[in-house]
């Protein structure tokens, strides 16, 4: 299957990542450069009252633009949103699964819009997203 | 009553240069578990035709990040302070990414910031601040407009 002859309903080949370790996080923060303590300390988890720190919601974003462009390459990649559904905590592995929702047309491109969830082990959708992709 | 400095709404960053950097490019690609080695390996990505490294799809964020940094150090404020987001009841509520062209390593772009506005959610118990970052190249113009939801929970409202 490819963006030319994707139908709706088809799925694109899932991506996994993880386990997310407190290694993970400390090597995202640093790629990133989003400091926020919340994913990194653990003593400042505790004064905001939470028992620990939680993976960066960003972290699992990249896994859904992994799970867009090794199917349709980036070149092909008009578009990527997601909505944070919930936290994904430490040790979770996270699974991208993505559907064929839609063909349209804008500005004369023909677009595939592709519907992306990110799961964790324990059944809790963490994301929700899109892609737009040209299906020229 | 909310956190965020509501009177902050409206406000556009002065356009701050960054330059992509290859090994940031394939530091990002690798801790993400990109595997496409456009990403990380330079002679790859040329034989793939392209000048350098090409940053991965939500790169926009981190040059983002290096935008607000860089800022910081020339005595701009950050969106994050702009706003007053408080760390402790900060979430990431929503992401988008519009792309326009590809982002190579090498490259100078200019990061512009805006202050969308604000809203109100559940009775009060979450504000939501409305915010935008746009990635633009001298000569190939935008290349990326990133729209983001950050919401405070206040735990009041109910």
């Amino acid at each position: 299957m490819t963006p030319q002859t994707a139908q709706v309903g088809d799925t694109l080949p899932p991506v996994t990542f993880g386990p997310i370790t407190r290694t993970t996080l400390a090597l995202y923060a640093g790629a990133s450069g989003d400091h926020n303590p919340i994913h990194i300390d653990t003593d400042f988890a505790a004064k905001a009252g939470l028992d620990d720190v939680f993976a960066h919601g960003m972290l699992s974003m990249a896994q859904l633009g992994r799970l867009a462009t090794d199917w349709a390459g980036i070149d092909r990649l008009r578009g990527l949103s997601s909505r944070f559904t919930a936290i994904t905590p430490v040790g979770a592995t996270v699974t991208c699964e993505g559907r064929i929702a839609e063909r349209l047309e804008k500005e004369g491109e023909p677009l595939l819009r592709v519907v992306l969830t990110a799961t964790i082990d324990d059944g809790t959708q963490t994301l929700r997203g899109e892609a737009l992709i040209s299906a020229a | 009553m909310g956190i965020f400095d509501r009177s902050s709404e409206g406000y556009e960053s002065p356009p701050i240069e960054i330059t992509v950097e290859r090994g940031a490019v394939a530091f990002f690609a690798e801790t993400i578990g990109e595997t496409n080695p456009i990403h990380s390996d330079v002679d790859a990505a040329r034989a793939a035709g392209h000048p350098d490294v090409m940053a991965p799809a939500t790169y926009p964020v981190v040059l983002d990040m290096a935008a607000a940094k860089a800022g910081a150090r020339k005595g701009i404020a950050p969106l994050l302070e702009r706003i007053n987001a408080d760390m402790r009841v900060l979430l990431h509520g929503t992401e988008t990414y519009d792309y326009h062209g590809p982002i190579f390593a090498g490259e100078t772009v200019e990061i512009i910031s805006r202050v969308k506005g604000f809203t109100d959610a559940k009775g009060g118990a979450l504000e939501i601040a409305h915010l935008e970052m746009e990635v633009r190249h001298p000569d190939r113009g935008t290349l990326s407009v990133a729209r983001r939801d950050l919401i405070h929970r206040l735990g009041g409202g109910k």
